[in-house]
């Protein structure tokens, strides 16, 4: 069993044979999920209600800023669809990097595919992604209700038919996250400085995304310097499929192309690293 | 002969602490000053029977719980193999997989799913689980709230309510009142009456005589006594006597 044959036949079964037992323990991974976010809630007086409370407030802080610190032509929309995305593929990495830390005590007493802990983290932070979805579903109506006129606010759409979009830029987004997350959690381990270094990871990579600044930015001439290296970014092809998906921007499946191969790329990376690094994580805790 | 339902051969397992345990990038990066490896386990074999209680003896340190893990697939050895037949349910610490916060039915369910249990399985478990624990109405306040007894009731309850082949014991009877300690040991025998296997580890010397039929003494990564119980504990008793006189 511990032979090591290099024969394509070999790795295939052994994946086949991981992603079966993966599948088994499907009701662990989704327990594993609720139960942390349940528990990180305890003992607060909201309780499940902060996964909705939380994009909520997270939109609120920014539209203070841009709205009225600093005024500009960016309109609350814009700015939450761009930034639930983000938070999604954020919390991936800040999880994934905790994932096996944490639960150092399940690692060194039972065996099972280990994938399951960064799995877990990330189902947690997939509802918490499709609830904002919800949220921001229901900002857009309030403003269209309040607003009532597209002619002077044009970003205010409801979702258009592109919104099926969704159904294949989520599973992508997933698949991206779990491959990050695995990577983190891969380098973690022997590294646990990576947990240091996540935050100010997270933090530039949200100024490089298109975000809080608006794509005609790449037009002006301060901005041209920086436009060349703006699509290197995986999440500007995404973040732009969303906002086809979303908000009314202009589908260009260009971008939709542009991500899936980052998120094959990513996902099988890391998905890759941190499998072939299993056996050896339990000498790590 | 019956049929051996956990087989330890050869087995080697070496840490090197210095870069193995919590390695920061200072450390890797800049000169490693000590590279000495710890051997935790040197050329150990045995073969456990289906049905067999198997006990393991030693001091601290002596390597009883690496033995444990790579038994039970937690750890992969450096050399050797440890192979179990069956249906494997460990307790090498007591509530694995458990979250304090959550209620006690929430982690019974944790802890089974944990374990490789289908939540159909927990189902139809759990009232013999909350039968076994007695906590009666505590089963739904979180589980911080527990005493330590009733935190271990719980726990071991889950596990044995696993239904495993073989069961892998680290040291837990320590814990639970006299009542509990007298029922877990039934359900061992249970156990060992349904041709289920038990890797025992344990300081209890007298429980190991009493329970198991054979047990090793691991001195220092080693075999040093290996055969039945009475001996090996005999054998190990003499060794502590004359070290302790000694000293």
């Amino acid at each position: 069993m511990t032979q090591t044959t290099s024969s394509p036949t070999y790795y295939t079964r052994r994946l086949v044979y991981y992603v079966k037992e993966l599948w088994r323990r499907r009701e662990f991974i989704w327990f594993l999920a609720m139960g942390n976010f349940k528990a990180r809630n305890a003992s607060t007086a909201l309780g499940l209600f902060w996964w909705v409370l939380n994009p909520v407030l997270l939109s609120l802080v920014y539209w203070l800023v841009f709205g009225f610190i600093f005024p500009s032509d960016r309109n609350i929309i814009y700015l939450m669809s761009g930034m639930f995305v983000f938070h999604f593929t954020a919390q991936a990495l800040t999880g994934g990097a905790n994932a096996v830390l944490q639960n150092s005590k399940l690692l060194t007493n039972l065996k099972f595919p280990r994938l399951i802990l960064p799995l877990a983290n990330l189902f947690e932070a997939l509802i918490g992604f499709l609830v904002s979805l919800g949220v921001l579903l229901a900002v857009q109506m309030v403003l269209f209700v309040v607003i009532r006129d597209p002619e002077s606010s044009p970003q205010i759409f409801f979702p258009t038919a592109f919104v099926v979009l969704l159904l294949v830029a989520i599973p992508l987004q997933f698949l991206f996250n779990l491959g990050l997350g695995s990577i983190a959690a891969r380098l973690a381990v022997p590294f646990r400085d990576i947990n240091n270094f996540i935050p100010y990871v997270n933090r530039i990579w949200l100024y490089l995304s298109p975000i809080i600044w608006p794509l005609t930015m790449l037009d002006t001439e301060r901005g041209q310097d920086f436009a060349p290296y703006a699509e290197l970014n995986p999440l500007f092809p995404l973040i732009s499929v969303y906002r086809a998906a979303l908000i009314g921007d202009p589908f260009d499946e260009k971008m939709l192309v542009q991500f899936a191969i980052w998120a094959l790329v990513i996902g099988v990376f890391g998905i890759g690293l941190f499998v072939r690094y299993e056996g050896k994580i339990a000498r790590h805790l | 002969m019956s049929q051996p339902s956990i087989v330890v051969e050869d087995l080697y397992v070496r840490f090197r602490p210095y870069v193995e345990r919590k390695p920061t990038l200072r450390r890797t990066i800049g000169r490693r000053r000590s590279l000495e490896e710890v051997i935790a386990l040197n050329n150990v074999s045995f073969t456990v029977n289906r049905g067999e209680a198997f006990g393991v003896i030693g001091r601290n340190g002596a390597g009883k719980s690496t033995l444990l893990r790579c038994v039970a697939g937690t750890l992969r050895p450096n050399g050797g193999k440890a192979v179990v037949h069956g249906k494997t349910s460990t307790l090498l610490q007591l509530g694995v997989g458990f979250i304090p916060e959550l209620t006690g039915r929430r982690n019974v369910y944790l802890g089974g799913l944990a374990a490789g249990l289908r939540k159909r399985e927990v189902d139809e478990r759990f009232d013999e689980i909350m039968e076994y624990a007695e906590l009666e109405d505590a089963i739904d306040r979180p589980m911080k709230t527990y005493s330590a007894g009733m935190f271990s009731r719980l726990a071991f309850s889950v596990a044995l309510n696993l239904d495993p082949d073989v069961l892998l014991l680290d040291e837990i009877l320590a814990v639970g009142d006299a009542s509990f300690k007298e029922k877990s040991m039934q359900a061992m025998r249970d156990l060992l009456d349904k041709a289920g296997t038990i890797l025992f580890v344990s300081h209890s010397l007298a429980s190991v005589k009493e329970f198991c039929d054979r047990a090793i003494w691991l001195e220092r990564g080693e075999v040093a006594a290996h055969g039945p119980s009475a001996e090996v504990v005999k054998a190990y008793r003499k060794s502590v006597a004359k070290q302790n006189a000694k000293g």
